[in-house]
C-alpha cells in the first residue's frame, strides 16, 4: 500500500496564529495519493483546501502561521523533517504547483521560454540551450502552437488560457511526482477550462503525474478526479471514489453541496417544475474558537445532541468510501 | 485565434525601419519631443570645445557686448564668450544631472529593495530616510563645502543625500506590491531560492517607476546645482556652470540681460526636455506612478 502511495498526509494541522487567536485552518486531514491518481479537494472557500496545499510544500507564511501536528510523507520521506534547502529541491521539481490566478503567475518582465527554461535549468543543471530546447519541447507539449515563436514572447502576449498552458508547461517541465493544482481553472471561462482540464489529463496519462485538483467546483471535479476529499471547517468529512460520491452523498454538507449545483437538466424539466436552488443553511463557523463536535452540526438538518457535543469519526461505509458524521444511517434513509 | 496574431505579428515585424520609427514617435509624441531636444543639448556639450572659444578667456575690451555676428549670445562683464560658457555650462549641468541620477538611483534601489524584502530592517531604514529628507540639499551643501574643498563631487554628494529617500520610498513601496503578486509565490513554490527571487522577479519589476522617478531626480538635481551654484555654494566660480553664468551676470542684469537670461533658457530647456521624457516615460511604463513636483 505505501509503495503506492507517492504522497501520504497524516492528521495534517495547520494553524495561524492571528490577533483574534489561533485559526485552526487544517485541522486533523488525512489523505493519500496514488502514483498516477487525480484526487479531487473540495470546498467552499475558506475550507482549508489551499492550505492543505501549501503546508505540503511548507510554504505556508512563516510569521503567522505553523504546522502544528501530522505529517506528510512523500516517497517515503517526511518532508517535515528536511531542510529548507532539501525542500526547494522538491517544489517545482518533485511537487509542482499551478495557481489559481493565470493572469498574474508569470512574471511580465521574462519571456515564456525564460521561465520554463529556469526552472529546468534550476532543478536539474542542464545547460541553457538544452533547457530552452526543453521549454519548446514543453510549450508542444501544452498545445500552445508555433513554440518556437512563442518561447520569446512575454506573459502580456498570451492570453488567459495560453497563460495557464504555459503555467502547466513550467510546472510539469522537470516530470514532477504531484502536480498540485489550486483551483487552476476558476478564473478562465467555461469553454477555455474545459480545455485546460482536458489537457491536464491527458499529460498526467502521458507522464503519469499524479494530481491533487483543488476546487469548489463540483462539475471540474466530477470530470477529473478518481477519488475526492471533501473538506469542511478545516476539516475531512467525506471520502470517496468519485463515482460513490456523486451516485451517493453521504456526509450532510455533501449532499447540500450537490444540492446547491444548479440543474438544468430534463429531470427537472420532465417533473414540470425546476426546483429552487437549494442554499445550505447558516454559514461556516468561525476557525477562532475551538469547535466541539461537528463542525457542520450547526447548520445540519440530522444535527443531534451527540453532533453538538462530539466530534464524529471517519467511518468507512464501503470500499472506500468513508464519512465523519454520526446519522448516516438517518441521512441515507432521507435520501 | 493563434493564426489571427500570426499575421500581425508578420505585419509588424515587415514594417521598414523608417516606417517603424514613425510609429514609434506618432504614439510616443512627448518621449520624442524630450529626446530630441535633449540630444540636441547633450551634443551640443560635448562638442562645446569644438564649436567654441575658451570660454575662460577674458578680454575686457569686448565686455558687455550684445549678442552679435562675432559673439553670438554676447560677452560678459570680463569680455568672456557667453555662447562658449553656456555650452561649457551644459556639461557641468548635464554631468551633475545624470551623475545624481544614477548615484541616487542605485542607493535608493538597493535599500528600497532591503526595506520592501526584509521587513524587519524596514522600520529603521525608512526612519533613517525620513530624517535624511527633512535636510535642506542646499543648508548640506554649504556645510559639506566649509567642511571640505568645493567642487563638482561635493556638489553632486549634497544633492544625492537627501533624493536618496525618494527613490528609497518609491523602490520600497512597488517592491510591497510586487512581494504580493501570484507570479512571486509561483516562483517561490517552484523552488527559487531567496537571491535569485530578489534578482530575477523583484528588481526587474522595480525598474520601469525607477527609471520614471529617475528623470525627475535627474531634472530637479540640475536645478539644485544652478541654485546651489547661484549662491555660491555651488561648483567653484572658475567652472562655467549655469547657476555660476547667472550668479555673475546678476549685476549686470539692467544693461546686459543676456548673461542671466541665455544661460536661464538653456537651463529651463535642458529641464524640460528631461522631464518631458519622464513624463513620456511615465505614461508609457506606469500610468499610476503618481508626480513627484
Amino acid at each position: 500500500m505505501t509503495a503506492m502511495n507517492i504522497l501520504e498526509v497524516r492528521d495534517l494541522a495547520t494553524h495561524f496564529f492571528t490577533l483574534d487567536g489561533v485559526v485552526r485552518a487544517v485541522d486533523g486531514v488525512s489523505f493519500d495519493l496514488a502514483r498516477g491518481e487525480t484526487l479531487g479537494i473540495v470546498g467552499e472557500s475558506g475550507c482549508g483546501k489551499s492550505v492543505t496545499a501549501l503546508s505540503i510544500l511548507r510554504l505556508i507564511p512563516p510569521e503567522t502561521s505553523r504546522i502544528v501536528g501530522g505529517s506528510v510523507r512523500f516517497d517515503g520521506r517526511d518532508l517535515a523533517a528536511l531542510s529548507e534547502a532539501e525542500m526547494r529541491a522538491i517544489r517545482g521539481h518533485r511537487i509542482a504547483m499551478i495557481f489559481q490566478e493565470p493572469m498574474t503567475s508569470l512574471n511580465p518582465v521574462l519571456t515564456i521560454g525564460t521561465q520554463i527554461a529556469e526552472n529546468v535549468v534550476r532543478h536539474t543543471g542542464v545547460p541553457w540551450r538544452a533547457a530552452l530546447d526543453r521549454a519548446r519541447e514543453m510549450l508542444d507539449l501544452v498545445k500552445i502552437a508555433d513554440a518556437r515563436r512563442r518561447i520569446e514572447e512575454y506573459p502580456h502576449q498570451l492570453s488567459g488560457g495560453m497563460r495557464q498552458r504555459a503555467m502547466i508547461a513550467i510546472a510539469l517541465s522537470c516530470n514532477p511526482q504531484v502536480l498540485i493544482a489550486d483551483e487552476p481553472t476558476t478564473a478562465l471561462d467555461v469553454t477555455i477550462q474545459a480545455q485546460i482540464l482536458d489537457l491536464m489529463l491527458e499529460l498526467k496519462e502521458k507522464l503519469g503525474t499524479a494530481i491533487i485538483m483543488i476546487t469548489h467546483d463540483l462539475g471540474v471535479i466530477a470530470e477529473t478526479a478518481e477519488r475526492v476529499v471533501v473538506m469542511y471547517a478545516g476539516r475531512k468529512v467525506e471520502e470517496a471514489p468519485v463515482e460513490a460520491l456523486f451516485a451517493q452523498p453521504t456526509h450532510p454538507y455533501t449532499r447540500g453541496l450537490m444540492h446547491a449545483v444548479p440543474r438544468l437538466d430534463a429531470d427537472a424539466e420532465i417533473a414540470g417544475r425546476r426546483p429552487r436552488l437549494q442554499e445550505i443553511p447558516g454559514i461556516v463557523p468561525a476557525l477562532n474558537r475551538p469547535i466541539a463536535g461537528c463542525a457542520f452540526a450547526p447548520r445540519c438538518g440530522f444535527a443531534t445532541e451527540r453532533c453538538r457535543a462530539e466530534a464524529p469519526p471517519l467511518v468507512s461505509t464501503s470500499a472506500g468510501h468513508a464519512v465523519a458524521c454520526w446519522e448516516t444511517a438517518r441521512v441515507l434513509e432521507a435520501a | 485565434m493563434v493564426a489571427i496574431t500570426d499575421d500581425t505579428a508578420a505585419e509588424r515585424a515587415e514594417l521598414p525601419v523608417m516606417a517603424r520609427w514613425a510609429t514609434a514617435i506618432r504614439r510616443n509624441p512627448t518621449i520624442a519631443a524630450g529626446a530630441v531636444l535633449l540630444a540636441v543639448l547633450v551634443s551640443l556639450a560635448i562638442l562645446a570645445p569644438w564649436l567654441t572659444v575658451d570660454p575662460l578667456k577674458q578680454a575686457t575690451i569686448n565686455r558687455l557686448r550684445p549678442p552679435s555676428e562675432r559673439f553670438w549670445f554676447g560677452t560678459d562683464q570680463f569680455g568672456r564668450d557667453i555662447f562658449a560658457r553656456t555650452l561649457h555650462g551644459a556639461r557641468v549641468s548635464l554631468i551633475v544631472g545624470l551623475t545624481v541620477a544614477a548615484i541616487s538611483g542605485v542607493i535608493g534601489l538597493a535599500l528600497g529593495i532591503v526595506c520592501g524584502y526584509f521587513r524587519r530592517i524596514d522600520g529603521i531604514v525608512m526612519r533613517i530616510m525620513d530624517g535624511i529628507m527633512a535636510i535642506p540639499s542646499i543648508l548640506l551643501a554649504i556645510a559639506l563645502i566649509t567642511l571640505t574643498r568645493p567642487g563638482l563631487a561635493v556638489v553632486i554628494i549634497a544633492i544625492v543625500i537627501p533624493e536618496v529617500p525618494r527613490v528609497v520610498r518609491v523602490v520600497r513601496s512597488v517592491v510591497l506590491s510586487i512581494r504580493g503578486q501570484p507570479y512571486i509565490d509561483s516562483a517561490i513554490a517552484g523552488g527559487t531560492r531567496g537571491f535569485k527571487l530578489l534578482a530575477r522577479h523583484v528588481l526587474p519589476n522595480t525598474l520601469a517607476p525607477l527609471i520614471v522617478q529617475a528623470t525627475y531626480i535627474c531634472a530637479a538635481g540640475m536645478l539644485i546645482e544652478a541654485a546651489l551654484s547661484f549662491l555660491g555654494a555651488g561648483v567653484p566660480p572658475e567652472i562655467p556652470s549655469w547657476g555660476n553664468i547667472i550668479a555673475q551676470g546678476r549685476n549686470f542684469f539692467q544693461i546686459a540681460p543676456w548673461t542671466i537670461l541665455i544661460p536661464g533658457v538653456f537651463l529651463a530647456l535642458t529641464v524640460l526636455a528631461v522631464n518631458l521624457m519622464g513624463d513620456g516615460l511615465r505614461d508609457r511604463l506606469d500610468p499610476r506612478l503618481a508626480r513627484r513636483m
